[in-house]
Parts: C-alpha cells; structure tokens; sequence
C-alpha cells in the first residue's frame, strides 16, 4: 500500500505500450492497490492506470461514483486487469484534463457507451457496460496502456487547449 | 525577454509559413503563441514572438521587407511586459453555434448580449456556406461563463436574436474533468 508520484510527460514510460498481465498475482495486486491510493490521495481523480506510477502494465483503476458528473451513473471502484473495449457507440465531448499534463485541458470526443471487457482484483472476468463519464474515464484511462495521452486526441490547440479551471 | 506581436496576412499560396519561419528563426525569435488560418483567399497569420535582445520595431530593421516584397501585409506591435501571459479564465466553457440565412447583424447581437453579461469570449469563427442563392451563415463562438451564469440563461438571452433574425442557436456547456 503507497501513494506513488504521478509522472509527467515527458516521462517517456507515458508513451509506451503496457503489457499484458498473465496472472492477477500479489505484485499485480500490489500495483491494482497503490492505484487506488494513489487516486484517493489526489482527492480529485476519478481514474490513474499503470504507466503514470511507472509500471508498465495493463492495470488501470476508476472510479466516478464520488464526482458530480459520474456520482448517479457509475459502477463503483473498477479495478480492471487486461481491460479490453469490445463495443462502442455514441460520441460524447468533454474537456478532459490529465495528472499527467499539469495545467491544460483539451476537448476530446470519446464513445457515450462502451462494453469493457476485463479481469478483476480476484481474478474474475467481467463484462460491464459504461456510459456518460465512467465511459470517458474509462477510455482515458485505457489510452494511458497504450501510450496515448488526450494531447493525441484533441483536434485543434487554438479552440481545444486551455489552463485548467482550478488545481 | 521582449515580446512582440506579428500579422501577417497576404494572398493564400503555399510556401509562407515557411519563408515567415525562416526569418524569424534567423532572427533568434521564439514563437511563443500562434493562429494561422486561411480566411477567404488570405491567409493570415498572428503570432506572440519573445526575444531577449530586439526591443522595438527598429531593431528589427529590414528583416520583414522579403515579405513586404512578396505582397504580404506586416504589422508587428511590441507588448508592455506581462502583456504576453494570458490571463486566468476560470468558469464553464461554453460553445454557441449561429446560423440561418445570411443576413446584417448577426456578430453584433450575440456579441452585444455576451458583451453586457460580462461573457468573455474565448474563440470566434465565422463562415458564409450554402449556394450562392442561398447563403447560410454559421457562427462558432467558444465563451467562458462567469460564476453563477448558467448554460440555460445564455439560451434564454439569446432567445430574442432567434425571433428578430431567424437564426438557429444552440448552447452547450463542455464539463471541464480531471481523469
């Protein structure tokens, strides 16, 4: 159990490929908990995955249920393993700000549903379909497992790039 | 460092980024903000340049005249200090798209209504599109909402501009989140 330090771009690791986890073991485990503190202990973040503490594997953990966007749409705390997207539908744009990119946020357009696929802390599959914020959070959070950050996905600097409301 | 602010706008051709860069680089000129865009046949280009050493038009002597002489139009305006740091905006972000058939006054009755509610707008586009016979014109204009100004209240005081100009008009908040 840590909080670990969120690393920054240019931190190289934010852009690199997570690998696959082969078994849900006590490292992984490990790694599943000091995400969660770690999002608990920023006292604003509604998701942190792998890479941004610095382990590159395919882990990333959220939870919407206590921020005014998500709290009447959620599934609680998802600790997800190997997640996967297996359907999207809709489109929906928010403007999404990152841990790892202090300071900026930049419209995104995400899919408005999604079926994530994945295996849990105790090593169950699950299927779960999201929507609203949990369904953006959930695929910002994914892009962080395949070294994408929301910088690859906003359409213009002008109109898309702007400081951040509030720390 | 000094900052300065440059226009630049001439007849659309390809090759002026690249001859306006070139003398800037030459020059050791950072390029700290820029918007470059095609706006009918021209393109223009505004940039906030930083330089530790030129200090006034002046000191830039003769290095915008290539340009000059390719028919493009410079304007460089030196900033007080600071004037390059953009101010905090804090508050809701919110798009408003206009459009319906061309007609006067469409920029100014938004901007009027935004103006007196103390609305700043952040981002402002305009297009004519449609056929010649009929010309749609199209706004998009992204704000920042005061505090205790809400996306319904925009809505409803624009509302008067839909019936006097009969123009669509839709309002959209953007949820700010940190993931």
């Amino acid at each position: 159990m840590a909080v670990r330090p969120i690393l920054l771009y240019p931190d190289p690791i934010l852009k690199q490929v997570a690998i696959q986890v082969e078994a849900v073991d006590e490292p992984t485990v490990a790694v599943i908990q000091d995400l969660v503190d770690t999002m608990l202990d920023s006292g604003h973040s509604v998701g942190v995955a792998a890479p941004q503490i610095g382990d590159l594997i395919r882990v990333v953990v959220v939870d919407v249920s206590k921020s005014k966007l998500g709290k009447d749409n959620n599934h609680g705390l998802l600790e997800m393993v190997n997640p996967e997207i297996i359907e999207k539908s809709g489109s929906k744009m928010m403007r999404e700000g990152c841990m790892s990119i202090p300071d900026y946020t930049g419209n995104v357009t995400r899919a408005e549903h999604i079926v994530v696929e994945f295996t849990d802390r105790a090593g169950q599959l699950r299927v779960i379909e999201a929507s609203g914020f949990e369904s953006v959070a959930i695929q910002h959070e994914l892009d962080h497992l395949d070294g994408m950050l929301f910088l690859d996905r906003v359409s213009s600097l002008k109109t898309d790039l702007y400081r951040r409301k509030s720390k | 460092m000094n900052h300065f602010a440059l226009t630049i706008v001439g007849r659309d051709r390809a090759g002026i980024v690249s001859q306006v860069t070139k003398i800037l680089f030459d020059l050791g000129c950072n390029i700290a903000d820029s918007s470059c865009s095609i706006l009918g046949g021209q393109f223009a280009m505004i940039l906030i340049l930083g330089h530790p050493e030129l200090t006034d038009r002046d000191s830039f002597g003769e290095a915008f005249k290539p340009l000059e002489d390719s028919d493009l139009s410079v304007s460089l305006r030196v900033l007080k200090p600071g004037g390059e740091i953009r101010s905090n905006i804090f508050g809701d972000i919110c798009m408003i798209s206009v459009y319906g058939s061309d007609k006067p006054g469409i920029v100014y009755r938004v901007a009027q209504v935004l103006g007196e509610k103390n609305i700043n707008i952040t981002d402002l586009n305009t297009k004519l599109v449609g056929s010649d016979e009929r010309p749609v014109y199209v706004m998009v204009i992204e704000a920042v909402l005061p505090e205790n100004v809400e996306e319904e209240d925009v809505d409803g005081w624009l509302t008067p501009i839909r019936n006097d100009l009969q123009v669509d008009i839709t309002v959209r908040t953007i949820p700010t989140v940190e993931l």
